[in-house]
């Protein structure tokens, strides 16, 4: 009971403080509004972490009817959790920009809004309040961008955005709503009785709904535009929490797949969980926006959940209870990892916007000097991003290539070769991800300054700061504990308890085992003892080695001389376009001009022909909108009386 | 923790240590020999290890803190990575365990602060060999874990001192499984230890060097640092293909001669190797380790369609 007063409570601050800067007409009142909505999203957080640590369920269960009913269960707890994560520091990043700028009340308003949309979509127990909490959380981003750009461009890629997910988002009510017919809404087992056929259908369109949301590709081409365009706090709350509201909407809806279809529906994960993370990647690498970057990392890191995913239907499908547990953990740590550090890097990059302006990455440099405390934060976000230990991101990375090894080799030829490819691709990610985080600091934070605004820096404001080194240590600890979590998260699947003891590493039967903390350990006393060993640094100044020539600031490296190898790799797959003029002058070369473009294949070669074939379709129906009135009455006679046809013969059956 | 766990992972890590530097060092001289020069003895690593150490080091203008750290981590990742490395399988579990994905991860923090590093400076050639060498990590990367699925196949286990005991004897060597897996490791050690004809380390040609290039402003201490660390990179490799790639024998004692045996063998091969090819195109090796992983895959194969039990 308090549990679900508390809960009550939360969601109540958050919409007090959704509805205080609006109902008093005054921007005095935005910052005592964040902070209520800090405060009543640390409650739901509390809350939502002591159910999923074991606490005992709130409210009802899941259930076929459509009825609103509320309830939370350790999935919904973990997250819970993870919106918490990531909201408090984006809010925090709210309170130090939000005040005084435009727009300030209507997005103060909005973020309460969006946050309550998806604890809505988190705590939901019926199809109805779903699809409502759900829609709601599609909509309010685009409004948000819409009230900070006014711009035809933007106005076109929320279109785009709204289009694209609706669309796709046709699967989520298509799934859902069959779920529903059958009885297998939360206990998808029910399934297990009917055709293979439908079972495979309605994973499908559950694959598709949730898959557009959450950006696997090549569904995912809205992200890349709705998410740079979003205010930063904003972008942070959609790349870190909702598109792991998708994840959560499949795990909740397929987690105990029959597995005559699982096997199926989990090479389809992995099929496009692959394409997501090596077209995610490839696309950041030749981005020259940073925040455009980062969205693209967030199909890539989507596409490691959706890997994990994949795993653990096939290893279900096969009967290996552990590792399928474990796959399902790794997906599940991915998710809460990827929010922390994709978090951190989106309010990063948003400090970096309100310190310099302009995010293009050959236009920036040399902020780390400028801003220690939140480049360092940046910094802990790429290396963790990037998959390296001791970090956050490799104990989930490492768990889902383990759980990918194990599938590659305990199943049949036809899983176990999928596995197999996608294990080796996600490991080339991984190595492509260090490339392109590699070059994301290099570029922002080392080296000269390269504009005027990056040599006169300023630190962020205090409440931004808390929440970056908040999400910076949060990337170590998650990196050191990760056994903690993951003993909880096996709990979570389907088909008998699965236990592993509550370790901060992660000593699993089959691995040579992954001592976080130790690492760390040994990483930090080694690395301090190396420092000291080395001791008295006589260190001369000298020039960079340039073969002798000066040193020129103009020739520096690009984002793109540093990916030149793999776009030469990748000529033939990603299909540069690149025009060099010279003029010269005699033989004298008087100036040359280079330009070099990716284009995004997705958008010309796939979404193009289609809106295409759209629009023509759509200009024949326009025919039967002729605006006379006869026409209509004609028009809806003929519905009406083919209607009465079918339901006569008894086709709707 | 038992104390044996602790003996046993500092006796691993000094000698680990200690003979790695010796591996690139049998290299050059048998290089030397080869090619019909006298050549330096096996030992020149060292005695250049010991120059560099008391010689002062050197700061690119507008380098920062980043430059500085990056011989430490670099460092302190490979002397982890030489523990996560058993020398039998027959030792106490190390506290940072025998993982072999842990290894992997321990390798690409070392790669990106030492690109990190050459950010800091903004030297091109630098900049230019880290570029190289991260494209080639990627599909490097990907080969390596293609390759360890196929070892891991029997056992269905990623602990490196368990694959060092699953593949001892001669027992899979009927089968195609374990050459594939060979042919295809070969290929990740040339890549990962920066061998010819993927890499020249005797090169000083700065448009052509991949791993040269990130050390080319280092001096004194640092650069001591780092050359142990390439040295490092030799022995881990080399450890993991004697013991786990090609045949090897079971038991402690047997195991450690098989070591003792097989890494000077495995240093002449690839110096054979280096004297007979030259170095590849750049654009070539990718094709190469394409290749790899092709072979590593239709291993794979090959062990569903005959040998599974």
């Amino acid at each position: 009971m308090i549990g679900l007063a508390a809960m009550a409570a939360g969601a109540a601050l958050v919409a007090l403080g959704s509805g205080l800067p609006y109902l008093a007409r005054s921007d005095r009142y935005v910052r005592p509004a964040l902070w209520a909505q800090i405060l009543g999203t640390t409650v739901m957080g509390a809350w939502g972490t002591a159910v999923f640590a074991g606490a005992g369920t709130l409210g009802v269960p899941f259930r076929d009817s459509f009825d609103p009913a509320l309830g939370v269960d350790p999935l919904s707890g973990f997250f819970l959790l993870t919106l918490a994560v990531v909201t408090v520091p984006a809010l925090g990043f709210a309170l130090g920009t939000l005040p005084g700028s435009r727009g300030a009340r209507s997005l103060s308003a909005l973020t309460g809004a969006f946050i309550l949309a998806m604890t809505g979509v988190l705590v939901a127990r019926d199809v109805t309040t779903f699809l409502a909490f759900w829609e709601l959380m599609t909509v309010l981003p685009a409004t948000a961008i819409l009230v900070s750009h006014h711009g035809r461009s933007a106005r076109h890629d929320v279109y785009v955005y709204l289009a694209t997910t609706h669309l796709g988002g046709v699967g989520v009510w298509v799934a859902l709503l069959a779920l529903v017919r059958f009885h297998a809404l939360g206990d998808p087992g029910a399934l297990a009785g009917r055709a293979e056929t439908l079972q495979i259908g309605i994973g499908l369109a559950a694959l598709i709904g949730f898959g557009t949301k959450a950006g696997l590709m090549p569904l995912h081409s809205w992200l890349p535009r709705a998410h740079p365009l979003a205010p930063s706090h904003f972008s942070a709350l959609m790349s870190g929490m909702m598109i792991k509201v998708a994840i959560y909407g499949l795990v909740r809806f397929t987690l105990g797949w029959p597995a005559r279809s699982a096997a199926l529906l989990g090479v389809a994960l992995l099929a496009l969980g692959l394409l997501s993370c090596l077209g995610g990647v490839l696309y950041a690498l030749v981005q020259h926006e940073l925040k455009r970057l980062l969205a693209f990392h967030s199909v890539e890191n989507v596409g490691i959940i959706a890997l994990g995913l994949g795993a653990a239907f096939i290893l279900n499908a096969n009967g290996d209870h552990l590792w399928a547990a474990l796959a399902l953990a790794a997906a599940l740590l991915h998710t809460m990892n990827h929010a922390v550090f994709k978090g951190l890097l989106f309010l990063g990059a948003g400090s970096f916007h309100s310190a310099v302006g302009k995010l293009d990455l050959d236009h920036l440099g040399g902020l780390l000097k400028r801003m220690p405390w939140t480049g360092g934060a940046f910094l802990i976000g790429s290396m963790a991003i990037a998959g390296l230990p001791p970090f956050n991101g490799f104990a989930s990375e490492w768990l889902t290539l383990e759980a990918l090894l194990h599938g590659a080799t305990s199943t049949p030829l036809r899983t176990a070769l999928p596995t197999l490819i996608a294990l080796a691709g996600l490991a080339g990610t991984a190595a492509l991800a260090v490339l392109c985080f590699t070059k994301v600091v290099g570029l922002v934070l080392l080296g000269p300054p390269r504009r005027e605004a990056c040599a006169t820096a300023q630190e962020s404001a205090r409440p931004v700061l808390a929440g970056l080194v908040a999400l910076g240590t949060l990337c170590v600890l998650l990196g050191c504990i990760p056994g903690i979590l993951v003993a909880r998260l096996v709990s979570l699947a389907p088909g008998g308890p699965v236990r592993l003891p509550m370790r901060a590493g992660m000593d699993i039967v089959g691995t040579g085992s992954f001592p976080a903390a130790a690492l760390l350990a040994f990483l930090l006393t080694g690395g301090a003892l190396l420092v000291l060993l080395r001791s008295r640094r006589s260190a001369a100044p000298a020039p960079v080695w340039t073969c002798g020539q000066p040193v020129e600031v103009p020739l520096r490296w690009t984002s793109a001389a540093f990916t030149k190898p793999l776009r030469l790799l990748m000529e033939p797959v990603l299909k540069p376009e690149r025009s060099v003029d010279v003029e010269r002058n005699g033989v004298l070369v008087e100036s040359v001009a280079y330009e070099s473009h990716t284009p995004h294949l997705f958008d010309t070669l796939l979404y193009r022909p289609v809106v295409r074939a759209a629009l023509a379709w759509a200009a024949l129906l326009r025919r039967i909108q002729s605006g006379s009135l006869r026409a209509y009455i004609a028009t809806l006679l003929g519905l009406v009386i083919a209607l009465l046809a079918i339901a006569r013969l008894g086709l709707m059956r | 923790m038992m104390p044996d766990a602790w003996v046993s992972t500092l006796v691993e890590l000094a000698a680990g240590t200690v003979a790695a530097p010796l591996l690139p060092g049998i290299i050059q001289a048998v290089k030397a020999r080869l090619q019909g020069r006298p050549g330096p003895s096996p030992l020149q690593p060292y005695r250049e290890l010991n120059r560099l150490w008391h010689k002062s080091t050197v700061d690119p203008d507008g380098s920062g803190v980043v430059y500085r750290l990056a011989p430490p981590i670099v460092t302190v990742s490979l002397l982890a990575a030489v523990v996560v490395v058993p020398a039998t399988s027959f030792e106490e579990v190390s506290p940072l365990g025998h993982d072999v994905l842990v290894l992997v991860g321990l390798l690409a923090l070392a790669r990106f602060s030492l690109a990190l590093a050459a950010w800091d400076t903004g030297s091109g050639f630098a900049l230019m060999g880290a570029s190289r060498d991260l494209t080639f990590a990627a599909l490097v990367e990907g080969m390596l874990l293609a390759v360890l699925v196929l070892v891991a196949l029997p056992s269905h286990s990623t602990d490196l001192g368990t694959l060092m005991a699953t593949t001892s004897g001669l027992a899979g060597w009927g089968g195609a499984l374990r050459w594939c897996a060979l042919g295809a490791f070969g290929l990740v050690v040339l890549a990962e230890t920066g061998r010819q004809p993927i890499d020249n380390p005797d090169t000083h040609l700065e448009l052509t060097m991949i791993h040269e290039g990130p050390l080319l402003e280092y001096a004194g201490r640092d650069l001591a640092m780092l050359q142990w660390s390439a040295a490092a990179r030799h022995w881990i490799m080399f450890v993991l293909t004697v013991e786990i790639f090609l045949p090897h024998a079971h038991g402690m004692i047997p195991q450690l001669l098989s070591e003792l045996v097989g890494l000077p063998l495995w240093c002449v091969l690839l110096a054979v190797i280096e004297t007979w090819q030259a170095k590849m195109r750049l654009l070539a090796v990718p094709r190469l380790l394409g290749a790899g992983t092709a072979i590593a895959l239709a291993g794979f194969v090959t062990w569903f369609i005959g040998a599974r039990p």
